[in-house]
């Protein structure tokens, strides 16, 4: 027998973070978009609209990345444990939560991965996050603090191979968040109902189906 | 002044210039500048009256003579006491004249504020730097940064990048003109216009030029950039871009549409192709060399220190970046896709994610 059980899985600092950040990339992906094309795309009206927003919205990304880093590191100790993948997870996690992804998953079965508040993310996710929040993020946030204030940071710009070196890197970092929104939101619509890893996500609890553990009387 | 007297020794002097080039001024100037060309030399009242005789070959006024403007010397001069007469700009330039008087500079100053007749140039043999420098005489850089940055974002990259005229005036078809700025080894100065010296014992070589242009077709290919840009490293030089307009005007005036970023940002990539170097000159001024069409567009290599947003963004570029985003957004498409069709084959609480 199988009964539902309401999980917290997600603290609140980490919903407020994550709240923050998708609409701060998401706003950062559009004012994007008009700064680099302005002369195809208009959204914000006035060119300089959309810079200052862009820069905003930088500048929320990156306090809420510290705040997010803080957090986890020293409040909820659980950094490394939640975002580091172990040797097992790359021999063997990885290729069997694709193997799920891509196949059995179309012929129903089970998710090889279950997720609990100590061990949230599967394999995949897991190797995924870490590039993300340890590699990509904090590339992206550097690389737009230097372009904020060219003139008086010359001299780092030089050295990191001049303003077009940084400014492709920048772009191209961001084609890559861009595209990882697309597979995260779908990805998240892969719960048991479309919604159901939405939720905890808003309100922090998750529900999930377990086996029963107390034995029956006919048994 | 006789104005026709004038129109005329001009006239005559402009079939000079054409038929017997500068060589037919040239005595009457020598019989002048063996005076004024000293250093020491003072006017009767006392004001300094000497023109430097390197900077003043090289106007387009040498070309005319000193007579055309100054055509009331006696043969007593300067004995006679009597100072010479002088010609005013708008005789020979008036449309330029006129065009500025109306303009909101107009009243401000006079064309020799910001015009020495015996240091003339034209903008395209001056570097920006000078071209800035002019305005600088009056208005205090610190103080310009300072009211630019009031609604200007990064408003001393964008005044290291223009020339003021490109928003201060009507001036109109715009290109990036591009020189070579170095700074003392080891310091932490601003770059500052390269001078041809540093540039002859970098090139080893007279024509400056070479030193970019390696095959002296008189055209930077992007080739030629990248290997240029490879060479400066570690050299403490850098190249430099600023928009500048070919077709000068004197209408200073304040511009609505200048305000507006998108004027500059959303001219596009089509608008940013042409482009020169602008090399120093041993006599003074500048020569510029044009450069492979839309060079400034490379990725990395061919300015690597020049980016306009917006305008000089790269196409190949663009291309993998649009590649991110499409791998991105096929994965839901594909997935979502398999994901319909195999619909029944899924129990509600076995396939979470």
């Amino acid at each position: 027998m199988k009964h539902k059980e309401m999980v917290y899985m997600t603290p609140m600092p980490v919903r407020i973070w994550h709240w923050l950040n998708a609409f701060g990339i998401v706003t950062l992906c559009i004012t994007g978009l008009q700064i680099r094309f302005p002369d195809y795309i208009n959204i914000f009206g006035a060119y300089k609209a959309a810079i200052r927003l862009h820069n905003t919205a930088g500048v929320v990304v990156s306090i809420s990345y510290m705040l997010w880093f803080i957090y986890y590191l020293v409040v909820a100790k659980s950094l490394l444990k939640l975002y580091v993948p172990t040797l097992e997870d790359l021999k063997s996690g990885i290729l069997r939560q694709a193997y799920f992804y891509f196949l059995t998953y179309f012929v129903g079965k089970p998710n090889p991965h279950h997720s609990t508040p100590d061990s949230k993310f599967n394999p995949m996710q897991n190797a995924a996050y870490l590039v993300i929040m340890f590699i990509l993020l904090p590339l992206v946030v550097l690389s737009g603090a230097l372009l904020m204030y060219v003139a008086p940071l010359r001299e780092l710009l030089l050295l990191l191979g001049g303003i077009k070196m940084l400014v492709g890197t920048h772009f191209l970092l961001a084609c890559c968040f861009t595209a990882f929104l697309f597979v995260h939101i779908y990805l998240a619509t892969l719960g048991h109902t479309p919604f159901a890893h939405f939720k905890p996500m808003w309100n922090g609890w998750e529900e999930e189906t377990v086996e029963d553990t107390l034995p029956t009387k006919d048994k | 002044m006789h104005a026709n007297k004038r129109i005329l020794w001009i006239s005559f002097s402009l079939l000079m210039m054409f038929t017997l080039s500068a060589f037919a001024a040239l005595p009457e100037n020598e019989k002048c500048m063996n005076c004024h060309g000293q250093r020491e030399i003072k006017s009767i009242a006392g004001n300094n009256v000497y023109i430097d005789p390197a900077k003043f070959v090289a106007t387009t006024h040498a070309i005319v003579g000193c007579a055309s403007c100054h055509d009331r010397v006696s043969s007593d001069h300067p004995g006679d006491g009597s100072a010479p007469t002088r010609a005013t700009c708008g005789d020979c330039h008036g449309p330029i004249f006129d065009e500025y008087s109306k303009s909101l500079h107009g009243s401000k100053a006079r064309c020799n504020d910001c015009h020495n007749p015996h240091d003339v140039k034209l903008p395209v043999i001056m570097s920006g730097d000078e071209i800035n420098g002019k305005c600088a005489k009056c208005h205090d850089t610190r103080k310009t940064l300072q009211n630019h940055a009031k609604w200007l974002p990064q408003a001393e990259l964008h005044i290291d990048s223009l020339l003021c005229i490109t928003c201060h005036t009507g001036s109109k078809d715009y290109v990036i003109t591009m020189s070579i700025e170095s700074r003392q080894p080891g310091s932490k100065d601003v770059f500052k216009s390269a001078t041809y010296e540093e540039l002859a014992t970098l090139s080893k070589m007279e024509d400056i030029g070479r030193l970019i242009d390696l095959n002296g077709d008189n055209l930077v290919s992007l080739e030629e950039l990248r290997v240029f840009n490879h060479h400066l490293r570690g050299k403490n030089m850098r190249l430099w871009g600023m928009m500048t307009p070919e077709i000068v005007t004197h209408s200073y005036q304040i511009l609505e549409n200048r305000w507006d970023c998108s004027f500059c940002h959303a001219s596009g990539p089509k608008a940013m192709q042409k482009s020169f170097l602008a090399f120093p000159q041993k006599k003074g001024g500048y020569t510029r060399l044009a450069v492979e069409k839309g060079a400034i567009l490379d990725i990395l290599y061919g300015t690597p220190d020049f980016y306009m947003l917006g305008s000089t963004r790269s196409t190949p570029l663009n291309i993998v970046g649009a590649l991110i985003v499409i791998a991105g957004l096929s994965f839901p498409l594909g997935h979502g896709f398999f994901r319909l069709l195999t619909r029944k084959n899924r129990k509600e609480d076995d396939h979470e994610a």
